[in-house]
């Protein structure tokens, strides 16, 4: 479990960018965490100093209770807890070649040969991304680059993955596997904490949500906590997903994703033709 | 982006041994530098036209990318063969200038056009091998001729680097000309310098981004480049 106990972080002096975070990640039964809030809210910052890349101004983060430690030991055990991905692609693709740069990682931990192959190939399988495995990075679209830069954090297999924006610039079917490989990934044991502008996205995989706007936590809590109260929701210039919306409009019951809403939808449809 | 690099991976001969290759531009090299010139002037004809044979290239273009050289050669050779000189039976076209002749030097003249040809065979044989080698065939070559890690390393992330700056010098300088930057001299200046203040400003900011992937990614002061391996079953 992480834990932040009034962890404040700033840039610039006097100018916090967090402020007073306490906030527990990963509780039983909350394996995707959601990070929602605006532009310059400070997802990413706290993405930062969840890794140990910033140090908070006051205040400090436990993991499994213990606190971070700031040595470069320390450091690098940290990392193989905690993977992240960051919302820029290409600034964290160093090789030239797609299947060079998704084994850079555990060549740094100097695994054998073998195994870094077996994973790679596994990942790259994963991610659907086996067609351009051996293709120079600067002829891959945004989306492509995208998952190359997931598969490089992926392969690492730490108990724990932030994903800052993860869904920005894929397609459709990008977004499908996105979902689906982090409903697998949580199935292996590891939990996940991700942000994203997509409310659908997070609806839907999300186990609890923590909303955060001008460096502070506004609200937290499961789906139907922190979702239903629209005007919370307008005033972080955030949206509601759609299938609160047709519950508070249509008052429809509350799915908690789309499958729920077509399974129960279609049983009713079926018992209406029985009467 | 770079076109050269394009024709790498599209080539007729692109899965040919990289060792093959480099053999071949091994024995341009050792042609074009060998003493007998006509020897070199039929490397350049058969180097260019299998050139383009097997990348498919257009002349026009292939043509083209001797305009980045062009100036380089040119300047050299009139370098070596124009000179200074007290008599006018040195020279070729020699021009009366304060009490000395300036022209082309008759000493001069073979060795200038020499160095000229031999230029040109050399830049013409490693076209021929940057043109047909995809990168990744490069990197195993230099592998399995067991140079020093440093170099290695150093070729990957300049490859790497060089796209990532031509692809935010290409956006940078779009955005600018859809918006008129480049309409006449006086506005292109500007434009140039906003351009060329943005790119630094990108490339402070690009580091720190990249330090704290290369800590995302454990990384301990060593780039591994390894052989490729093949694209399997
Ligand atoms: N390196 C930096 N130096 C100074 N200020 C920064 C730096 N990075 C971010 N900030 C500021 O901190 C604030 C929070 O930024 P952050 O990137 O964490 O926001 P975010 O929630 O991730 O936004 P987005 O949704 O756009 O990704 C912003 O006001 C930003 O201007
Ligand atoms: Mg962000």
């Amino acid at each position: 479990m992480i834990e932040l106990k009034n962890v404040s972080f700033a840039y610039e002096k006097n100018r916090p960018t967090l402020k007073n975070i306490s906030l527990k990640l990963g509780e039983d039964n909350e394996n995707i965490v959601g990070i929602i809030g605006p532009n310059g809210s400070g997802k990413s910052t706290l993405f930062l100093n969840l890794v140990g890349m910033l140090k908070p101004s006051q205040g400090e983060i436990f993991v499994d209770g213990v606190p971070i430690k700031y040595g470069k030991r320390a450091l690098n055990e940290l990392r193989k807890k905690v993977g992240i991905v960051f919302q820029n692609s290409d600034q964290q693709i160093f090789y030239s070649i797609v299947q060079d740069d998704i084994a850079f990682a555990l060549h740094n931990l100097k695994l054998p040969q073998a195994e870094i192959d077996a994973r790679v190939d596994r990942v790259l399988k994963e991610l659907d991304i086996e067609s351009i495995r051996n293709k120079p990075i600067q002829y891959l679209s945004g989306g492509q680059k995208k998952r190359v830069a997931i598969a490089g954090i992926l392969v690492l297999r730490s108990e724990w993955l932030l994903l800052d924006e993860p869904t920005a610039g894929l397609d459709p079917d990008g977004k499908r596997r996105m979902l689906a490989l982090m409903k697998r990934l949580v199935a292996n044991g590891q939990k996940i904490i991700v942000s994203s502008h997509d409310m659908d996205f997070m609806y839907e995989i999300c186990d609890h949500f923590f909303i955060l706007n001008n460096g502070q936590i506004v609200k937290s809590g499961r789906k139907k906590d922190v979702f239903l109260d629209e005007q919370l929701l307008n005033d972080c210039k955030l949206e509601q997903p759609w299938l609160v919306k047709i519950h508070q409009k249509l008052h429809l019951p509350l799915y908690a994703d789309q499958q729920d809403l077509f399974n129960q939808q279609e049983s009713e449809l079926k018992g209406r033709e029985q009467q | 982006m770079l076109v050269i690099d394009k024709y790498a991976y599209t080539n007729r001969i692109v899965n040919w041994s990289p060792k093959i290759k480099g053999l071949v531009w091994l024995m341009c090299m050792v042609i074009a530098f060998q003493p007998i010139v006509w020897l070199k002037a039929i490397l350049i004809v058969a180097v260019a036209a299998d050139t383009i044979f097997v990348t498919k290239v257009s002349l026009h273009r292939y043509l083209k990318w001797f305009y980045v050289i062009l100036p380089f050669l040119l300047l050299s050779i009139i370098g070596i063969v124009f000179t200074m000189s007290a008599s006018k039976t040195q020279l070729y076209f020699p021009i009366h200038l304060f009490g000395n002749y300036f022209g082309v030097s008759k000493a001069m003249l073979p060795k200038g056009l020499l160095l000229g040809v031999q230029v040109l065979a050399a830049v013409v044989s490693t076209y021929w091998f940057a043109l047909t080698t995809p990168f990744r065939q490069i990197l195993d070559l230099l592998v399995s001729l067991h140079l020093s890690n440093l170099i290695i390393e150093e070729t990957m992330l300049m490859y790497r680097f060089i796209f990532i700056f031509i692809d935010s010098f290409e956006e940078i300088h779009r955005a600018q000309n859809l918006r008129f930057g480049y309409r006449n001299i006086r506005t292109s200046l500007h434009s140039l310098s906003i351009l060329v203040k943005m790119l630094f400003e990108q490339i402070m900011v690009n580091y720190e981004a990249m330090t704290h992937a290369l800590d995302a990614k454990l990384y301990d002061g060593e780039f591994k480049v390894g052989k490729s391996r093949p694209q399997n079953d």
